[in-house]
């Protein structure tokens, strides 16, 4: 008699993988065929998942297809199970895997379109907090603005694409299914907002995408407004992060850490 | 924090509360004696757990887990289950509940709630996570029995006497599913009636209905599959009658959680299971009188 944790192994293999089982069927009982029993939890794996991933990304089924995207989605399943129990978390890493599918190479842009959806969906599921007026920021020292981190609402997303994937997500968004759609390679760096089930996506300039990306990913307003600049000399940090601010996208400050 | 009202036991059914009746019922405050909600729905979804906070101020609201596995011969998933705590410290639940199955193996979730052999050695890894749940908890943990398409040959108890034994040595309480017996029982061959005679009656606190979806097999019969996406089976209100008997009035929860219909529909049901449980206790109410 095999360990639980062999038990577990073998029937891990069996509803992901539908791996060799052999050593499997013997152990259980139930109907005439043990085995046929067990591929009821592989097809409510399968099934279930395929479901959540097809749910979460309509707009790349309507872009590839419905067939194309079920057999990515199947796929994807069997190769990249979950690793936890909220499925509203799982398929991170699937605009990556659909760029990999034979067929993707005809969708340049399909893992960006894909990443730009997954964005979405994490956006419409935030909350938004109050958001700072200018007056606030006003009390702190110009001279330690720079070392200052800012914290933004958290459903905000920066990404960048060499495609105008947001035209093409907007077609989708609006029901709008041209015959023919010029579209033609074109560097995108796109803000989404999101919170309670909305969302909205802005085109930025690159600095200012540089600048705002960067507050969000936990750089000082100083290195921030650096990063901008190397992009473009004529980049005002001051009139950019006033229109984060007044954007109502920055929630809290982060006091600068202090060397001991 | 909920009131004491909220957190008192209900006497009327409930109903499974999922994503896409949140707003609705954040909007329209239905008429429903209770909630259950499942935590993996809402612990990655702020938007949804922001509705739930609002809707628990309100009505009471069970917590009933499918992730935290305490059937894993590779342990529990202990972040996981510090997320649940956090939920359990916000709403402030009438019960917290959990299956007995698996559904992680080595950091991968298989989405599914997968049987356990009824062996010693199980018997020994599921009461060690559920003492851990209960502590990490601060709380008791109700544990509800499986819906089952294959046994094992190596069980060397049945899984009531399995169960009985979790109670014992854990102090935990039982999540009776009368359509989890009724289907098990169909498909593993076992005596549904028996069991429920041999179920501990003092350790059951809550009962649980759904429906199920039959499949033909191959050779002739067919399984009853665990599909919760239908009205409760006939023959089942008929086992609910004699569930209650058997246990009293407990509260008790319609579960539907595919093809997910309009509210009113699910809350017909727990109405049914209401007028299940005032007929089955009406006689006995006349018989008193009378003596």
């Amino acid at each position: 008699m095999p360990s639980l944790l062999e038990i577990q192994r073998l029937m891990r293999d069996a509803v992901i993988a539908d791996g060799p089982a052999r050593a499997l069927p013997p152990l259980l009982t139930g109907g005439r065929d043990p085995q046929a029993r067990l591929a009821i939890h592989r097809h409510h794996y399968q099934a279930s998942l395929t479901r959540a991933l097809l749910d979460k990304f309509p707009a790349v089924s309507w872009l590839v297809g419905e067939r194309f995207a079920t057999a990515a989605a199947q796929a994807f399943a069997c190769a990249y199970p979950p690793a936890a129990p909220c499925i509203a978390e799982y398929g991170a890493d699937y605009p990556a895997f659909l760029a990999t599918r034979a067929g993707a190479e005809r969708f340049p842009y399909l893992r960006a379109f894909a990443e730009l959806e997954w964005h979405l969906g994490q956006a419409s599921i935030a909350i938004d907090r109050s958001s700072l007026t200018i007056e606030s920021l006003a009390s702190i020292d110009a001279d330690a603005l720079p070392d200052h981190r800012l914290v933004l609402q958290t459903g905000l997303r920066y990404c960048t694409a060499a495609w105008p994937i947001d035209d093409l997500i907007k077609l989708y968004l609006n029901g709008v299914a041209p015959q023919r759609h010029a579209f033609e390679p074109a560097d995108v760096h796109l803000e989404i907002r999101g919170a309670r089930g909305e969302f909205r996506i802005e085109r930025l300039t690159q600095p200012e995408f540089l600048f705002r990306s960067a507050i969000a990913g936990r750089a000082t307003i100083g290195a921030a407004a650096e990063r901008a600049l190397d992009a473009n000399a004529t980049f005002d940090p001051g009139q950019a992060l006033l229109r984060l601010v007044s954007d109502g996208l920055v929630i809290a400050t982060d006091k600068p850490e202090t060397n001991l | 924090m909920a009131s004491d009202r909220v957190r008192a036991e209900p006497t009327l059914s409930g109903v499974g509360l999922r994503l896409p009746h949140l707003t609705d019922v954040v909007a329209t405050r239905p008429s429903a004696a209770w909630f259950e909600i499942h935590p993996e729905n809402v612990l990655a979804n702020p938007h949804a757990a922001e509705l739930l906070v609002d809707i628990a101020a309100d009505y009471p609201v069970s917590v009933h887990s499918v992730g935290v596995s305490i059937g894993s011969a590779s342990g529990i998933d202990r972040p996981h289950l510090a997320r649940v705590r956090a939920l359990v410290d916000l709403i402030d639940p009438i019960f917290v509940s959990g299956h007995l199955a698996w559904s992680t193996h080595a950091g991968e979730y298989l989405n599914d709630l997968l049987p356990l052999p009824y062996t010693r050695e199980t018997l020994r890894i599921v009461s060690a996570h559920v003492d851990e749940v209960q502590d990490a908890l601060g709380r008791e943990y109700l544990v509800e029995n499986p819906s089952s398409y294959v046994g094992f040959h190596a069980s060397t108890m049945t899984e009531v006497e399995f169960l009985s034994e979790l109670v014992n040595r854990t102090g935990c309480r039982l999540l009776c599913d009368v359509s989890n017996i009724y289907l098990s029982a169909h498909n593993l061959g076992f005596d549904r009636d028996r069991y429920i005679a041999d179920l501990p009656a003092d350790a059951i606190a809550e009962l649980h209905l759904g429906g199920f979806t039959p499949e033909p097999e191959e050779g002739g019969g067919e399984v009853l599959i665990d599909t919760h996406g239908s009205r409760i089976a006939e023959p089942v209100w008929t086992f609910y009658a004699r569930a209650l008997e058997r246990f009293g009035p407990k509260p008790t929860l319609i579960e539907w959680d595919n093809d997910v219909p309009t509210l009113d529909v699910i809350l017909a049901e727990a109405a049914r299971a209401d007028a299940v449980s005032q007929s089955a206790f009406a006689p006995r109410q006349v018989h008193a009188l009378a003596s």
